[in-house]
């Protein structure tokens, strides 16, 4: 037990050393000095308001890797974080704009609105596996394409400021705004929810029957059903839970953020993708996945101050880390499921034949 | 409405938009006879286009725009080749990542290479021309849409029926399948299901290639960020729907193929842009919805 | 007569088993050598270093008075021998001819000549009596004509020694008579067949000679002609097959399982289990004994409501649960230990806890509210542990580390200690040690004895005489036959399971 997870732990610091290398080598063949940029990353994500900005980035990008943690921890591949992020967003920056009321309630209202267009979205992907036998993979990647021209037809169209050139809706009223914390100089109060989000799902993995039946769910879905536990009703849960969470990400990302909902804004940045890939770096751990986060929005933050000052593109930060999950998927210490395959069990005498298949 | 509709130049952009999805398709159809769960050929096909960019730009010529874009992105395919056949890693986990690799790579040599962003337009990118068939090209309705493309275009429609021969008439396609199906017992006879398993993807990486030139040099002449935009997914899901059949995936791509270019003409009739975007989409998941217990595969791929 | 084949010496350990022990075996060119032996015996792990796809840790292979080494089935392949799996090596989606000639097809320039390919198929067919439609698909074939491809196969590779591995498992009589017809007009064309099994009454139909492996050793070389089923039974196991040793019958209760009328179909809408009724009481052990494929999983699984059932009734525990899914079995009292520990009875990935709570999970005694009581799961799981004496260090480990006799104890354990009122046992010893299956066995009777009601299938067929009150036999998804196994034998359970009526 404790050889795997220190094996695991060294794959991953391998992984991201030879993620890093790469990335050196394509920031050296593209004709810049790579330890010049990297010290400009390290420099332009951890001094100043470098601080604050990967701080501020941890919110959507941890956000979203605990969001779409709960259905891969169940065996449910989620890749439509998107457009449930995107739909959630709008639901919640309407609200926040046009609900009247005590600025405390709208903005508590803001955010249930993003939950709740969140989870529906999500919701749409887990009726059509379960229904209509429609892998999740599929469906909730497809449904994103939709989700994002509903958003970018009702901020053009019905909810567009016409006082401004670009699409986008009026600005979130100031009271209804979330605040920002005194926190190296302003990071959002959204924080506070991540900080909720994280510790109730490390609650809920490490804690809960039910936290266990969908890790075991994510394992073997045969053993789970053959145990007792309602595999479908799961799929539908941990798929409304992991669009409303995404929904308020959403949300947050123009509540508390840049309080008008610019269309295309919210998938520019691919933080959907990123939280995708910060929750299979940890193994869909809460903790880890904070590392994770915190790891891969400082790769964000300081490769913008990395294009600022070096004329490096900051995307060198999205090779880094795709590279960082391809190196560990190959090395195959990274699978959704660690199921040791029947072919590769020791064979004794009496399991080399399986009858029954033709 | 309908007769202003249906004419010669709505099959046109039904063409024009079935084409790369088609070749895509073509690459995931090998790939999944084989037993390699593709689903890279989003990110494959961005990378086919900006090589085809790049190459035509340097070289200021489209045909070598082609050649370059083909052998980069088999080059690419390798990736996911070395880890999903010689390190059995999840093929879904490394496909998303490939992706997203594909991506990240594109959208930082795009400023870094050329030194724009976003956009990359240039006199010096060499675009492919289209080759008109004599006689055939004049015929009503179907003539310019059919026979008046590109190489890549005439290339995507003759593979159709190539690939078919191969994989149903020919000894390697046979194994090729067998592998696909029972890679253990091919390989009890000889057969080694890795280096079909990588001759796929590398073909698929090909295709891809194609697609992608003919997305960047055919469709426009330019390179976009993201430009593939979901076309690599469709692919995938038109490999499944057409039950990686030669026959079937053509009709699956002509499904997508005829819902973007009829978005695009309802477009021209006064509906907005951000709608008829989303046809594609919408019809695929309204056909995937139709097509039903297709995807058991998939599903048992998924389900753990 | 020379000899095809020799195996001398030939010893091969797995961690913790010894499976092959310096064996010998002569086979004579022309002959049906049938090679018996108990489940265990080293006759599988035998034949896959025969057909190179293992490799042994000592002793050498002789084909034809030369002297081999096999790195893979290949090298078997071009030495001439022909292996016809118990689990077949075809692929279902293409046709009976293109598997046949998979990797040595006929060619007109580059393409396939399936004419060719076809014809060969036919050739060999009639030459040997093996009638298969070339371009019939795989899939769409029943199990007797695939054995007949694969033994297609092994002929166009043009294998002097075929080598069947428990080739009637899975046959219907007729299929057998069939197979058997066959086998001798191979050596009547001079081919050398070797035929592992342990049927006995198939070893005195069909052989020449007869080697019988027990405990991984080849302890005798026997001429068919000159032995009888006693004796090879009595090598097989080493000791007298003394079914009297039943346990004594005790207290029927009430039933515990109701079926009636119950018919269940497969995933693709055949009626696999046809108007079946049956009844298990508290105190008694229902055997079913049916050949594979004949409804028996399916039965299975919709009594734990791993499967709708199309039609009929299944009570267990006074509830009706045809139309329930497997939770709702099991808080009706019902455990179940499943055929395949793997796929279905355990998540190798989790820890040994984790396997061990599953089913137990929503008992009060182990959660608190929505929490679950950790130090009480990890108790039960050490109980379980130590009590079906499964080897491994603790809870904690993984369970992808245990091996296959341990995971089968493992779950084995797990449904036995819900105390469920009705147990039903799937092939509950498969894989097992000797000294396992005789402590298994001793479990399954004690459960009896306290009250609870066991519904078991078994492959084998003197388990389910030894263990059952009575014996139901299945075919074709009806039941046949009910027994009491104090009256009957594997002879008679055979005839019935094969579709023979009195």
């Amino acid at each position: 037990m404790m050889s795997q997870s220190s094996f695991d732990r060294l794959s991953v610091a391998l992984s991201i050393v030879a993620a890093l290398l790469i990335g050196a080598a394509v920031i050296a063949l593209s004709g810049t000095n790579p330890l010049l940029a990297y010290g400009e990353m390290v420099e332009g994500a951890l001094t100043g308001s470098g601080l604050r900005n990967t701080t501020a980035r941890m919110i959507p990008i941890v956000g979203m890797g605990l969001a779409l943690s709960i259905p891969f921890r169940a065996g449910v591949i989620n890749l439509g974080g998107e457009g449930q992020m995107v739909l959630g967003g709008l639901a919640g920056t309407l609200c926040a704009i046009y609900l009247p009321g005590p600025p405390a309630l709208v903005m508590a209202a803001s955010i249930v609105a993003g939950a709740v267009a969140g989870a529906f979205w999500a919701f749409l992907a887990a009726a059509g596996q379960i229904w209509l036998k429609l892998p999740i993979l599929i469906s909730s990647l497809l449904l994103a394409y939709p989700a994002r021209a509903i958003t970018s037809y009702l901020v053009r169209f019905p909810f567009a400021d016409p006082t401004v050139t670009s699409s986008s809706t009026v600005p979130v009223p100031d009271a209804n705004r979330i605040p920002k914390l005194p926190l190296f100089g302003g990071v959002s109060a959204s924080l506070v929810l991540l900080a909720f989000f994280l510790v109730a799902i490390a609650i809920f993995n490490q804690r809960t029957v039910a936290g266990y039946e969908t890790r075991m769910t994510g394992l073997n879905s045969r053993f789970s059903r053959y145990g007792g536990v309602g595999v479908d009703r799961q799929v539908v849960w941990v798929m409304l839970a992991s669009g409303a969470i995404a929904g308020v990400i959403g949300t947050h990302l123009v509540v508390g953020e840049t309080y008008r909902f610019l269309d295309g804004d919210l998938v520019a940045s691919g933080f959907a993708w990123t939280g995708l890939l910060v929750t299979l770096l940890a193994s869909h751990r809460p903790l880890p996945l904070l590392a994770a986060g915190a790891f891969f929005s400082a790769l964000q933050i300081g490769g913008l101050a990395m294009q600022r000052n070096v004329n490096v593109p900051w995307q060198i930060a999205l090779v880094v880390q795709a590279v960082v999950i391809v190196v560990l998927a190959g090395r195959f210490v990274l699978s959704r499921r660690q199921r040791a395959q029947p072919e590769e069990i020791p064979m004794a005498e009496g399991e080399l034949t399986v009858t029954g298949e033709v | 409405m309908f007769d202003q509709l249906f004419d010669g130049a709505l099959l046109e952009s039904v063409f024009r938009a079935l084409i790369p999805i088609l070749l895509a398709a073509i690459g995931g159809l090998v790939c999944e006879r084989a037993g390699v769960f593709q689903i890279s050929l989003e990110g494959m096909m961005l990378v086919g286009a900006f090589a085809a960019v790049a190459g035509s730009y340097l070289g200021q010529s489209a045909l070598l725009g082609v050649t370059i874009a083909m052998a980069v992105t088999a080059l690419f395919s390798l990736i996911l080749g070395y880890g999903a056949v010689t390190r059995r890693g999840d093929p879904i986990v490394l496909g998303v990542a490939v992706n997203l690799l594909a991506l990240g790579l594109t959208s930082f040599l795009l400023p870094q290479l050329f030194g724009v962003r976003g956009v990359f337009q240039h006199p010096r990118i060499d675009g492919l021309d289209r080759l008109a068939i004599p006689f055939l090209s004049d015929l009503p309705l179907i003539g310019q849409a059919l026979f008046n493309l590109t190489i890549p275009g005439y290339l995507s429609l003759l593979a159709i029926p190539l690939i078919w021969l191969f994989l149903f008439r020919t000894p390697i396609g046979l194994r090729l399948r067998g592998v696909g199906e029972r890679p253990a017992s091919a390989e009890t006879l000889g057969v080694s299901s890795t280096q079909y398993k990588y001759a796929a993807v590398v073909f698929s990486g090909l295709a891809c290639g194609l697609a992608g030139a003919q997305l960047a040099l055919g469709n426009v002449v330019q390179f976009a960020e993201n430009m593939s935009s979901g076309r690599g997914w469709i692919a995938v899901v038109a490999v499944m729907l057409g039950r990686a059949h030669p026959a079937g995936v053509l009709g699956a791509s002509a499904l997508f193929g005829f819902a973007e270019g009829l978005g695009f003409r309802l477009q021209g009739n006064g509906l907005p842009v951000q709608i008829t975007e989303a046809l594609p989409y919408v019809v695929t998941l309204i056909a995937l919805a139709l097509a039903r217990k297709r995807f058991q595969r998939i599903l048992e791929l998924t389900a753990a | 007569m020379s000899n095809a084949l020799e195996l001398r010496g030939i010893s091969k350990s797995f961690p913790g088993v010894r499976a092959n022990d310096n064996v010998d075996l002569e086979v004579r060119r022309g002959d049906i050598h049938a090679i018996v032996g108990e489940n265990g015996a080293g006759k599988t792990t035998l034949m896959s270093i025969l057909y190179g796809l293992t490799a042994p840790d000592s002793g050498e292979i002789v084909v034809d008075g030369r002297t081999v080494r096999f790195n893979s089935a290949l090298d078997a392949i071009a030495a001439g021998l022909g292996m016809v799996h118990q689990a077949f090596k075809l692929f279902p989606t293409l046709t009976v001819a293109e598997n046949v000639v998979f990797r040595n097809e006929p060619r007109t320039g580059i393409f396939l000549d399936r004419a060719e390919a076809a014809k060969r198929v036919r050739a060999l067919g009639s030459e040997y009596g093996l009638m298969v439609d070339p371009g019939a698909r795989i899939e769409d074939l029943p199990v007797g004509v695939l054995q007949r491809v694969e033994i297609l196969k092994a002929l166009y590779r043009d294998a002097q020694v075929l080598i069947l591995d428990e080739p009637t498992a899975v046959l219907t009589p007729q299929e057998r008579d069939n197979l058997f017809v066959t086998l001798r007009r191979l050596k009547d064309r001079g081919r050398t067949v070797i035929f592992i099994t342990h049927k006995l009454g198939e070893v005195m139909a069909v052989s020449d000679r007869v080697t019988v492996l027990r405990g991984g050793r080849a302890v005798a070389h026997l001429d068919t002609a000159s032995t009888s089923p006693t004796e090879v039974s009595r090598l097989m196991t080493g000791r007298n097959v003394d079914l009297d040793s039943r346990p004594p019958p005790s207290l029927l209760g009430e039933a515990v399982l109701s079926v009636t009328d119950l018919t269940v179909r497969d995933d693709d809408g055949l009626v696999r289990v046809d108007a079946v009724s049956l009844e298990v009481r508290s105190g008694e052990i229902l055997g079913v004994a049916a050949v594979a494929g004949n409804g028996q999983h399916e039965l299975i699984e919709a009594i734990c409501g791993l499967r709708p059932a199309d039609r009929g009734s299944i009570v267990v525990g006074g509830r009706e649960v045809a139309a329930a899914d497997m939770a709702v079995t099991r808080e009706s009292g019902l455990a179940y230990i499943p055929e395949d520990r793997h796929r279905v009875g355990t998540a190798a990935g989790g820890e040994v806890w984790a396997n061990l709570v599953m089913g137990f999970q929503r008992r009060k005694r182990f959660r608190r509210g929505r929490f679950m009581r950790r130090a009480e799961v990890e108790e039960h799981a050490r109980r379980i542990i130590a009590d079906y004496d499964v080897r491994v260090a603790g809870p904690a480990v993984t369970a992808a580390t245990l091996s296959g006799g341990n995971l089968q104890k493992l779950v084995v354990g797990r449904e036995m200690s819900h105390a469920a009122p009705l147990l039903v046992a799937e092939e509950p010893t498969r894989g097992v040690d000797v000294g396992a299956i005789e402590f298994l066995h001793r479990q399954l009777v004690e459960y009896r004895s306290q009250g609870g009601g066991i519904l078991l299938l078994s492959a084998e067929l003197w388990e389910l005489l030894a263990l059952s009150s009575r014996v139901v036999v299945m075919y074709e998804g009806r039941i046949v036959a009910e027994l009491d196994p104090a009256e009957t034998d594997e002879a008679e359970l055979g005839f019935f399971m094969t579709g023979g009526s009195r």
